[in-house]
């Protein structure tokens, strides 16, 4: 609870639905999503700021982790998914049939609900992504692997033990090294799908601190189940339910004074 | 009994059964073909028999034992044989192998156990291994050297000296014969081929002419001389001669180069024979066959299945890799799809032979025929690649085992957890990269997989192999050192049809056998040792790519 006290109040308020253009990253307009028959997004439309961090949540299965995926053309993937409606990045949709889905990833980068570091070294799987953009130098590589590896809160933990295999680390270690996999390549957006899930409640602090040091450089969107998690680490809360958004505002205003009833009773643990 | 039965222990004892039961078969097998096989190169002792035969004629074997059987009496009386005294019920009747086969027309026969006066182990009874008409069983007796003849009694005479120094000249002889004048042989051909391309295109003018005569000239001074060194050779070896008193009492003269050993069976201890026993296994594994394959070594066999097997691992490992990626990553889910994934999985059913018929008929006539209409004309009528090869033996095998490195390729691939692909694609990889740098690596061990069980089927494989390039006797390698040192059209020998060779169709069934057993022998420790050797890159990769076990 002193953690929640010690967000609301470091948060400044933020106009949710006057954002500047300055203070947008990405605008949502209008989505609805398909898979096949069954629709599981109707008609979402939100604006995410800028270095900040927002938290999508609500019961299994009200489609925010979907919508997550619709930020970094995830959903491509699946069978019989059909979108409609834009997502603004740089005033640019990123549905538009001229944007190539590898660079809008390298801008929006990804971290999976469970660990997934591939089977090579701690060292091989930070340059990934940079070895993609065709970057052999060794010294850069370095420095970049460095820089994440601390942007990450790993690197004291790793540094002796570059070039072992990634699969030695414990699950929350594994957690930090695909973040910090994620942030060598210097993306604008960060999507965290429930990053914390698989892990005890250690490694799980120890994410949600770093979540919080982020957000300095990296707008970070972060789907969770967890609604304490969600109040300590946000600073704007999405509410959704059944494919909907039922309310988007402030973390402080979400937690203290929702404006709906569905989102209090979410709140207060009558579902969900 | 109900009890016991609800227990679950019966399952327990049937399934063990069952493992148990295959684990003996293996086992059994192996042990009944190395037993067979090995114990053939183990120095067996040398008799001589003093026999009694029915026209009451002494005479005098000398050899060794090679089988033994009990007969019922009655049926040899039967068939009219007549006993001096009552045998029992049974007689023993054993299989001797005397040798000697110009000499004394069969060299086995079967001796019974109450002809028999006398027995006995003399020990200066030796074994003569020979070049041609296998071996020769008697008492040495002298050495001529250069016409003089020398008494083996005296202790300053040493016969092994004299086969020693036999041998070395032969098989300089046979180097010389293989290497250099095989060079040259081959030069002149190439010379022949040149000449006829130039005929083809018309472009044979007199220089020309002129110019490949003098080449050829040069090549055939250098035969000439090549040739004497060669005929010298063999005459020096040929220079010494040993005479021998065989069974039958005569004194019999024969030329040193044709003995290739000597060995004086009954002198030798534990360790000596032992020490025999392993030249002749590793004479066995190096040399090339005698006479009709009943002699000598499989070497060319083993080369020529290692090879054909590996070239066979090349050609279909791409293939298969390639097209499992394309059913499993980029063909559409659909009745097409599937339809063709239980095509290529019947595939695997498809008998042996009918590849064989489809790759002489493809590869060989239509591929191979072709191949030499455009790059080779000027060696047609005869061949290039439009006749069996070990080329085709791969490619035909290749498609034999293809279905087995496909299914086992998918399984890998699908094997391969979503959210790692995924992991790729969000750090902005295409498709292609993420198939290239992360799937394909992790699923390197169901690759492996899939080309262990692929050469397994290969290297047993036989049918086929005979309609598209396997003979009984090739007298080259397909690898030699004659640009372009690879020679893929070339036939080859195989350890699976020289099995089949020795055993079915040799003049000599009995002095054959044994050989079967080794070369079958030899023919799993060739497929047991390939497999292994994929098990452990295999391994190795596993533990490189461990993240599958979680």
């Amino acid at each position: 609870m002193i953690s929640i006290d010690q967000s609301v109040m470091k948060t400044e308020t933020l106009d949710l639905n006057n954002l500047s253009s300055e203070q947008t990253a990405l605008e949502i307009r209008n989505l609805d999503l398909k898979y096949g028959d069954k629709q599981a997004l109707f008609d979402v439309s939100m604006k995410i700021p800028k270095k900040k961090v927002t938290a999508f949540i609500g019961p299994s299965g009200c489609g925010k982790s979907t919508l997550l995926r619709c930020i970094n053309r995830m959903n491509d993937l699946v069978d019989n998914c059909n979108i409609d409606g834009e997502i603004l990045l740089h005033g640019q949709n990123i549905y538009d049939k001229k944007v190539d889905v590898a660079s809008l990833r390298r801008n929006v980068g990804m971290v999976f609900q469970r660990p997934n570091p591939f089977p090579k070294s701690i060292y091989e799987n930070v340059v990934y992504g940079l070895r993609l953009q065709g970057i052999n130098n060794r010294r850069q590589l370095d420095e970049a692997a460095e820089r994440s590896l601390r942007g990450a809160a790993i690197w004291d933990e790793v540094k002796d033990r570059l070039h072992d295999n990634a699969f030695g680390l414990s699950g929350g270690q594994q957690q930090r090294l695909v973040i910090a996999r994620a942030i060598a390549i210097e993306p604008e957006v960060l999507l965290l799908d429930e990053p914390t899930s698989a892990l005890d409640p250690i490694s799980t602090l120890t994410i949600e601190e770093l979540i919080t040091e982020l957000k300095s450089k990296y707008t970070v969107v972060i789907v969770t189940h967890n609604m304490q998690q969600a109040a300590r680490v946000s600073d704007q809360t999405a509410f959704m339910y059944m494919g909907e958004l039922v309310e988007y505002a402030d973390t402080n205003t979400i937690f203290t004074t929702p404006k709906k009833k569905k989102t209090e009773d979410y709140i207060t643990g009558r579902y969900g | 009994m109900g009890k016991w039965f609800k227990s679950g222990s019966p399952w327990i004892w049937m399934t063990g059964g069952a493992v148990s039961i295959s684990l003996i078969a293996v086992l059994g097998l192996l042990l009944l073909i190395a037993w067979r096989g090995l114990s053939y190169f183990w120095p067996a002792d040398i008799y001589q028999w003093e026999v009694v035969d029915q026209q009451s004629k002494r005479s005098t074997i000398i050899g060794e034992i090679y089988d033994k059987e009990e007969v019922p009496a009655e049926r040899l009386i039967a068939a009219g044989h007549k006993f001096s005294e009552d045998p029992g019920e049974l007689v023993t009747r054993y299989l001797i192998k005397t040798g000697n086969r110009e000499f004394v027309g069969l060299d086995f026969r079967w001796v019974l156990e109450t002809d028999i006066v006398s027995r006995t182990m003399p020990k200066d009874v030796a074994k003569l291994e020979r070049s041609k008409n296998g071996d020769f069983f008697g008492y040495p007796i002298a050495i001529i050297e250069d016409g003089k003849r020398l008494a083996l009694d005296d202790v300053e005479v040493s016969f092994e000296e004299h086969i020693e120094r036999a041998v070395a000249l032969s098989d300089k002889a046979t180097t010389l014969q293989k290497r250099e004048i095989g060079a040259v042989n081959y030069a002149l051909e190439n010379l022949r081929l040149k000449e006829r391309r130039y005929e083809l295109d018309n472009a044979l003018t007199d220089s020309r002419k002129l110019e490949l005569q003098a080449e050829r000239d040069k090549l055939q001074a250098d035969y000439k001389i090549l040739e004497k060194a060669f005929f010298d050779l063999r005459a020096e070896a040929g220079r010494d001669a040993v005479i021998v008193r065989d069974m039958r009492g005569e004194e019999v003269t024969l030329k040193l180069d044709s003995i290739l050993g000597v060995t004086y069976s009954n002198r030798l201890g534990v360790l000596g024979k032992l020490g025999h026993w392993f030249s002749g296994v590793g004479n066995f594994v190096s040399a090339d066959p005698r006479e009709a394959n009943t002699e000598g070594g499989v070497f060319p066999a083993i080369f020529g299945t290692v090879f054909m097997v590996l070239l066979m691992a090349v050609i279909v490992t791409p293939f298969g890799v390639v097209a499992a990626i394309y059913l499993h990553e980029y063909a559409k889910k659909g009745p097409i799809t599937k339809m063709i994934r239980i095509a290529v999985i019947n595939l695997a059913g498809v008998p042996s032979i009918v590849y064989g018929v489809f790759g002489l008929g493809f590869f060989v006539y239509m591929l191979g025929g072709s191949i030499d209409q455009l790059f080779y004309p000027e060696a047609l009528p005869a061949p290039t690649y439009g006749s069996p090869g070990v080329i085709w033996s791969a490619l035909t095998l290749a498609i034999l085992t293809l279905p087995v490195v496909i299914v086992s390729t998918e399984e890998g691939l699908s094997r391969i957890p979503s959210s790692v692909r995924q992991g790729s694609l969000a750090l902005g990889a295409t498709k292609a990269e993420t198939l290239w740098r992360i799937i394909i690596p992790m699923a390197s061990p169901a690759i492996m997989t899939g080309l262990i069980l692929a050469v397994a089927r290969a290297a047993g494989e036989v049918a086929p192999l005979m309609l598209v390039g396997v003979v009984k006797l090739a007298p080259t390698l397909p690898i030699d050192m004659n640009f372009p040192f690879v020679h893929l059209e070339r036939k080859f020998m195989h350890l699976g049809f020289h099995i089949y060779d020795v055993g079915f169709q040799s003049p000599n069934v009995e002095a054959a056998r044994p050989l079967v057993y080794a070369t079958s022998f030899l023919l799993v420790s060739v497929i047991v040792s390939l497999n292994l050797t994929a098990i452990a890159v295999r391994n190795h990769l596993r533990e490189k790519y461990r993240s599958l076990e979680h």
